[in-house]
């Protein structure tokens, strides 16, 4: 016991060892293959997720929302064996807009009316009926609306070209099924372990969390920023370092996960997510000279001039810089003596 | 309300009392500034009820790696 200890103590990270480098460098290497090792598989997944380079740049930007959100839920008690319960909580889930079941739409200007046509394959393969899409349109945008077959009437009591088109559009975009952002929900089984869980093409996990029979505890998106919003900052690092970690694998690259683990604590240091370049941690230093001589070089130096900025030059660029010896390992020891003490040597 | 607490990659995050702060501030030879920041309107801060100046204690647990990480709560 003793002697593991003692063995895991001697890997432990020496002090002033630059760690932050040794992370960016990590990972910038393998970064330069994969834009040379970019393929694709075609059509095994309903959804295909960006990977590669471009998925790592989204990441690491930090940006708001991801190319292709997804959201994994899994399932609680029985439905997660029963293909049936979980269809049915992937219809809850399952996004509906209006615009997917319209075939044809005539905006009768002279009498004020539109008239929908709806798709009765859509109809079909979502389990609506003309009725409840037109009780749900009637709900949420407060319209005039009658049946007849496959045709919603809907009465805008003004004739006015502005208000109507106005009314189409909102009609296109309503929800009428399912939840708003959650897009596309498919049931898949995990081939290994034959558990069935739902994967939609959205990012909405704040609206599916509220759906009933999905495991709250292990709801889970690609995307950073709705994580952060749910779950907390804490959880968004997790995320942000599993999601390097899981693009990485993809390409077949293997990088300690501890660098990943560096980053995404660097990236959300300020209680936000940050990205690394320019607009985020580079952007953010407290050296003039390092800021400078990343980009935007005569910006930073005037604004600095004319506010009388101080450079304290502990970091490493400033000091490379300026040609000093840089604070990293050996570097960064410094001699020091107490001014009692100084007075006590004599000058020979 | 949805109860957060004990999602797969939510680690346990706790209060630390006056006394433990100012334990945590000496060891370490550091201020409340070289702290990394959480903000009061996070999820997690609003469970707990805390207020921006108090310190949270996070159980992080990477790969099985457990160790503690702090985070001060500030303003947002």
């Amino acid at each position: 016991m003793a002697k593991s200890q003692q063995k895991a103590r001697d890997f432990t990270v020496q002090y002033s060892e630059p760690v932050g480098i040794l992370a960016a460098q990590s990972v910038g290497e393998p970064g330069t293959q994969m834009i040379l090792r970019s393929f694709h598989f075609a059509g095994i997944e309903s959804a295909i997720a960006t990977s590669g380079l471009p998925r790592i740049v989204e990441l690491v930007d930090a940006k708001k929302k991801p190319t292709t959100p997804l959201s994994t839920v899994y399932l609680e008690g029985a439905a997660s064996k029963d293909i049936e319960q979980a269809e049915k909580i992937a219809k809850k889930i399952n996004e509906v807009r209006m615009d997917s079941l319209i075939r044809r739409s005539v905006e009768n200007f002279s009498k004020g009316t539109i008239k929908i046509l709806l798709s009765k394959q859509e109809l079909e393969s979502e389990g609506l009926t003309p009725g409840q899409v037109s009780d749900k349109l009637a709900k949420l945008l407060k319209l005039d609306t009658s049946v007849e077959k496959n045709v919603i009437t809907v009465k805008v009591h003004t004739k006015n070209l502005k208000d109507i088109r106005l009314t189409m559009v909102k009609i296109s975009k309503a929800v009428i099924n399912g939840i708003e952002g959650a897009g596309k929900a498919v049931v898949q089984t995990n081939p290994k372990t034959g558990e069935i869980y739902i994967v939609s093409a959205g990012s909405n996990i704040e609206g599916i969390i509220t759906v009933s029979g999905i495991d709250k505890s292990r709801l889970y998106t690609n995307d950073v920023f709705a994580i952060n919003r749910l779950f907390g900052i804490e959880a968004a690092r997790n995320a942000l370092a599993r999601e390097l970690q899981a693009t990485l694998d993809e390409q077949k690259i293997s990088v300690d996960f501890r660098h990943l683990l560096l980053i995404a604590d660097a990236m959300t240091s300020t209680g936000t997510i940050k990205g690394v370049g320019r607009h985020g941690i580079s952007g953010e230093k407290n050296s003039v000279f390092a800021r400078a001589a990343y980009e935007e070089t005569v910006k930073h130096l005037i604004n600095a001039a004319s506010f009388g900025e101080t450079d304290h030059m502990r970091g490493v660029t400033e000091n490379i810089l300026v040609g000093k010896q840089i604070p990293i390992g050996t570097g960064s020891v410094k001699l020091a003596i107490k001014k009692e003490d100084m007075a006590k040597i004599k000058p020979k | 309300m949805v109860n957060k607490s004990d999602h797969e990659i939510i680690p346990v995050h706790e209060i630390l009392k006056l006394k433990e702060v100012n334990e945590l501030l000496e060891s370490k030879g550091i201020t409340l500034e070289n702290i990394p920041k959480i903000f009061e309107s996070d999820p997690q801060c609003q469970k707990l009820g805390a207020k921006p100046g108090h310190v949270l204690k996070i159980q992080r647990n990477d790969g099985g790696n457990r160790y503690l990480y702090y985070r001060v709560v500030v303003e947002g």
